[in-house]
């Protein structure tokens, strides 16, 4: 047990001492998970809130078309940016032009009347939408709906207004007859391979994709440090002196298992408490700590695995991190680290399957976004487990042929 | 102290061949071998780094293939290389190959204070080793390996790269060790006035065999002789000089040990050529030095060109 505890000592004066380790290890996911929340947070959060920005005119006479902005903006889909009331529509479409909005809307005086005669006044139409042609169908038709749908329950809550005094006579809860601002429609995303998931925001994808890709970084100083005891014979050294395999290996293992526990901390915390400081949305946690832990366990113990493999493989340490590093990027491109997999096609995301970092990334997704527990996360935690002995076996094959442990 | 019998062990060709060896306890052996010769092999062997394929080795006794543990908690190998982590101090490497050592606590602590102290590394304990100087690097490389208090030290070419100070600094040392802790020493080296220096006795490795091993006195003074270069020699006058003790005829030359019977021995041979008509074309008084012996036995060509 004091062999270990030295061991693990050596190992993290090392590593702290070496300012390529900690960067590759720390500041560099922190600082991915920092950028990427921040960067895609208005991406990711086109699936549920869309933020269009909308160039607007407000020529109501009556005070309708504030209710009606305030409703629009509740959405989070879209910014209205109001221009001078006395706008013509000329002006209008200039600004628009100038200032590369995509739409402008105009509200006309006749807003207020329209609304409060329920859509039947001869008035002409209150709302006007310019639309940049360049503007995909679809995005038309996200805030045509919305506009549409907004103005249908002011008009509706106009009339419930004006029957107010009848309802308690009728016997009619008012309460009932309200329409909801909340939509009625749960979205749920439906994988490739046929779970189903709310997406998750930028922080809850980009905290556990950079956690598991910088976990896998470990390559970095296991081979640093592997190789280098293999150069200057301090590895021959440690095996004169009658230390076990068994420490050898305890000796690289725990250390840097520890180390990844480290880096989940710390990239977990960067998501709950730094990002939203910057603007970002906190990341949270799901309910287990034991699924966390499991998922946790397994991605280092095969990430350690592969970076012992990469290391004993290797001849020098500038081989071992470009091998290391090229595998990562190739392991994190396919995974869905740097590409979420919801946003690939079909045969990528069965092609995203052969990465083990694809496996750890759906892990912790199962617990921070799917509320998912041990069970759920064991089957992936098994997939990691077993690519880890594979990995092990190897090196142990190589080591064992080049006479080296 | 170490018995090695027909030691075999090949690779993809064999690297040691029935080599036979004694080393006394509380010696120091210089183990001399061109590079390929089979040291490494042979030292890798006696720490239990790799695996012999057949012959005997003891050690104090013991037998390395059954007691191997046993043997190698007796023992200490410093390899050639700076086996050590040069982002740490010199104190935190100490603390950690003596906590691998099975050292703890006191003992711990007495045996780094008397690695230091014999490495005189005082003053740069606590200092990042990738500070030092090549010759501290080589002092600590030293001192991890004394960490344990060995019987028996391996000391593969412990000097390389290092000023002369230091180099001093390291034989003394290594003699102060051997006697005042009676440790036996395997020492392997290049340099041969070093070898001459440090040694009690000799061992020259070539070609996975041991070719020469005796004490250091015997070897050097083997050829405190006079070398006469003569014409070529008779099978008659062959054997007149195989009469007379002291003098032995090789490829170069007829040589005339130089001991009491010198004198003596200078005319009967002075004589036996006068006798045959054999001119002397010249005459090398002169002992021969370990280096000029070793490029004899192992021939001059170069060994890293295969």
């Amino acid at each position: 047990m004091i062999k270990i505890l030295y061991i693990l000592k050596k190992e993290f004066l090392l590593i702290i001492r070496d300012i390529h380790a900690v960067t590759v290890l720390f500041i560099m996911p922190a600082v991915f998970i920092m950028i990427m929340s921040l960067a895609m947070r208005d991406l990711f959060e086109l699936h549920g809130t869309v933020s269009i920005d909308v160039l607007a005119v407000n020529h109501d006479a009556g005070k309708k078309s504030e209710a009606f902005l305030k409703a629009m903006d509740r959405l989070h889909t879209f910014r209205f940016h109001l221009i001078e009331k006395e706008a013509a529509a000329d002006k209008v479409k200039e600004q628009m032009l100038a200032r590369d909005y995509k739409f402008a809307l105009i509200i006309k005086e006749n807003f207020s009347a329209f609304v409060e005669k329920n859509g039947k006044g001869k008035e002409g139409k209150p709302l006007e939408l310019l639309v940049n042609p360049a503007v995909n169908v679809q995005t038309q038709l996200v805030l045509k709906s919305a506009l549409d749908g907004k103005l249908a329950k002011l008009t509706w809550d106009a009339f419930i207004d004006r029957m107010g005094s009848l309802l308690p006579l009728a016997g009619i809860d008012r309460e009932k007859l309200t329409a909801t601002e909340e939509s009625p429609v749960e979205v749920n995303y439906v994988y490739k391979e046929g779970q189903y998931s709310k997406i998750p925001s930028a922080v809850q994808q980009s905290v556990p994709a950079w956690l598991v890709f910088s976990m896998f970084f470990i390559v970095i100083p296991i081979s640093n440090t592997f190789i280098s005891e293999r150069e200057q014979g301090t590895l021959m050294r440690l095996k004169s002196m009658n230390v076990s395999r068994f420490h050898l290996i305890m000796g690289k293992m725990a250390p840097y298992l520890l180390i990844n526990a480290i880096q989940v901390i710390i990239m977990i915390a960067m998501g709950v408490y730094i990002v939203p400081l910057c603007g970002g949305t906190a990341l949270t946690l799901g309910d287990s700590l034991g699924g966390l832990i499991l998922i946790a366990a397994s991605v280092s113990f095969s990430a350690i695995s592969m970076a012992l493999l990469i290391a004993s493989a290797a001849k020098t340490t500038e081989q071992a991190t470009t091998i290391g590093g090229v595998l990562n990027i190739i392991f994190g491109a396919l995974g869905g680290i740097m590409v979420p997999k919801f946003v690939m096609p079909g045969f990528m995301q069965d092609l995203a399957n052969l990465s083990p970092m694809s496996w750890g990334l759906e892990g912790f997704l199962d617990i921070f976004l799917r509320n998912g527990n041990v069970s759920d996360v064991l089957p992936k935690s098994l997939y990691l487990f077993i690519f880890g002995v594979v990995m092990l076996t190897l090196t142990a094959i190589l080591l064992r042929r080049r006479r080296e442990v | 102290m170490i018995e090695i019998k027909h030691l075999y062990k090949s690779y993809d060709k064999p690297v040691l061949k029935d080599v036979n060896l004694s080393v006394r306890r509380g010696s120091i052996m210089g183990l001399l071998g061109p590079n390929g010769a089979g040291k490494t092999t042979l030292i890798s062997i006696l720490t239990g780094v790799i695996r012999k394929e057949s012959g005997c080795i003891t050690v104090g006794g013991l037998d390395l293939d059954l007691e191997l543990k046993t043997i190698q908690l007796k023992c200490s190998y410093v390899p050639q290389t700076l086996a050590f982590y040069r982002l740490l101090t010199a104190f935190e490497n100490l603390e950690y190959f003596g906590a691998l050592w099975g050292l703890k606590g006191k003992k711990l602590k007495e045996r780094m204070e008397f690695c230091i102290d014999i490495g005189s590394m005082q003053p740069f304990a606590k200092k990042r080793v990738d500070k030092f100087s090549g010759g501290m690097k080589r002092r600590l490389n030293l001192a991890i390996g004394l960490l344990n208090d060995p019987e028996i030290l391996y000391l593969d070419e412990p000097t390389v790269g290092v000023d002369t100070q230091s180099r001093n600094y390291i034989l003394e040392t290594i003699r102060k060790i051997n006697r005042e802790r009676k440790t036996t020493i395997i020492y392997t080296s290049h340099y041969m006035d070093e070898i001459e220096q440090v040694s009690d006795e000799i061992a020259i490795i070539d070609e996975g065999k041991i070719i020469l091993h005796d004490d250091k006195q015997t070897i050097l003074t083997r050829d405190d002789a006079v070398l006469i270069n003569v014409e070529k020699i008779g099978e008659a006058v062959v054997k007149g000089l195989q009469q007379i003790v002291g003098v032995r005829i090789e490829k170069d030359g007829v040589y005339v040990k130089r001991d009491e019977r010198f004198n003596e021995n200078m005319a009967g041979v002075f004589a036996l050529f006068h006798a045959h008509g054999i001119l002397v074309k010249d005459a090398v008084f002169g002992r021969r030095t370990l280096e000029k012996l070793f490029l004899k036995l192992t021939n001059i060509r170069l060994r890293d060109e295969g």
